[in-house]
């Protein structure tokens, strides 16, 4: 499972990260031929990014590639169960990568484009935001 | 490749609203410039641009009529796109001469079929490389036909039409012919996988704890 090895002091309970805007980097397709990309803001676990590469990689079986393009870096605390407020923060919970729309998240390399897409679209029912297939445009500038 | 001829309109009003203002109005905001000439501003209308850079690629020559005057030739330089709508949101032109040589990306096609069991790995889609203005290959060609596993495809190798020099270093890698990993070897790495995951869940509920 994807996660930092040890968060630097005073990253290991973060306030939110920002959900507003659109991706100002990483939205295109650069090392595969096809990619997901995320048509909404969301705060991906590194749970749903395993489970998305799964899917992926298990359809393909081989003969291809996988890039995962986002890292969970964030740190999303919650509170336990039945606890009055209070009491400062409560414990790391998830890892989460915050995604905003326009954002590659995983790129493919296979020969065969509609296993791909398959695969892909096996991948994007694990994740919790709405995404397309995108291909790479060839010389893009 | 042969030029398209569009029409152009000069901007007066920059910025960005009047930059949103000339999108809305199914433009796009565009800079001309090169040769010493002083850059223009000008709109080119959306959908015939997009229609050329989806026929003739990114490469593709303009004949620019500016409102009336002089035709000038140019090649996009950049192209700003958003990422959501893939509209193009700004387009920067170069001016070329007629018989000038430039530097150009072109994409590489990769044909034939590498042997049996192996995987085509790509490492540079596009080369760069140095023709006539006029005649820019819309692509080249690298033949990866009974390539063997371990193998690669460097610039070298890719067949260049004539008038064309690879600007390019003739040792960048353009695909690699990996072996294919086995059926069995895809199992042992989700077999792996699985133990190394379920260590790692009670090191992190007792670093919680």
């Amino acid at each position: 499972m994807l996660m930092p090895r040890k968060p630097p002091k005073g990253f290991r309970k973060p306030h939110h990260p920002s959900r507003t805007g659109a991706s100002k980097g990483g939205n295109r397709v650069v090392f595969g031929e096809f990619g997901i990309q995320a048509l909404e803001p969301a705060y991906v676990t590194n749970r749903q990014i395993e489970s998305a590469r799964i899917a992926m990689t298990r359809h393909i079986k081989r003969g291809g590639k996988v890039w995962i393009t986002v890292f969970p870096d964030q740190a999303l605390t919650k509170k336990p169960a039945e606890t009055r407020m209070g009491s400062g923060k409560g414990s790391p919970e998830w890892w989460v990568a915050n995604v905003k729309p326009g954002r590659v998240l995983f790129e493919m390399s296979f020969p065969n484009e509609t296993i791909a897409r398959e695969a892909m679209r096996r991948a994007i029912h694990k994740l919790p935001m709405k995404c397309r297939i995108v291909t790479r445009e060839v010389g893009e500038v | 490749m042969s030029e398209v001829k569009i029409s152009a309109e000069p901007r007066t009003e920059f910025g960005k609203g009047g930059a949103r203002r000339t999108r809305r109005a199914g433009k796009v905001p565009a800079v001309l410039y090169g040769h010493g000439e002083k850059p223009q501003h000008i709109a080119l209308p959306a959908r015939e641009f997009a229609a050329a850079i989806r026929h003739g690629g990114l490469n593709q020559i303009f004949a620019i009529d500016i409102a009336g005057a002089a035709t000038t030739l140019a090649l996009a330089k950049a192209i700003q796109r958003d990422p959501i709508r893939d509209t193009f949101e700004h387009v920067d032109l170069i001016i070329v001469k007629r018989g000038e040589k430039v530097t150009v990306e072109v994409p590489v096609h990769l044909v034939g079929e590498a042997a049996r069991g192996t995987l085509v790995v790509t490492e540079n889609q596009t080369l760069t490389v140095n023709a006539e203005a006029l005649h820019l290959p819309e692509y080249l060609e690298a033949s990866i036909e009974g390539l063997e596993g371990g193998s690669r495809v460097t610039a070298a190798d890719v067949t260049l039409p004539g008038g064309t020099e690879l600007a390019a270093d003739p040792e960048l890698v353009i695909a690699m012919v990996t072996v294919a990993p086995s059926a069995e070897q895809l199992e042992g790495e989700t077999a792996e996988e699985a133990p190394a995951e379920a260590a790692e869940e009670p090191a992190e509920a007792a670093a919680q704890a």
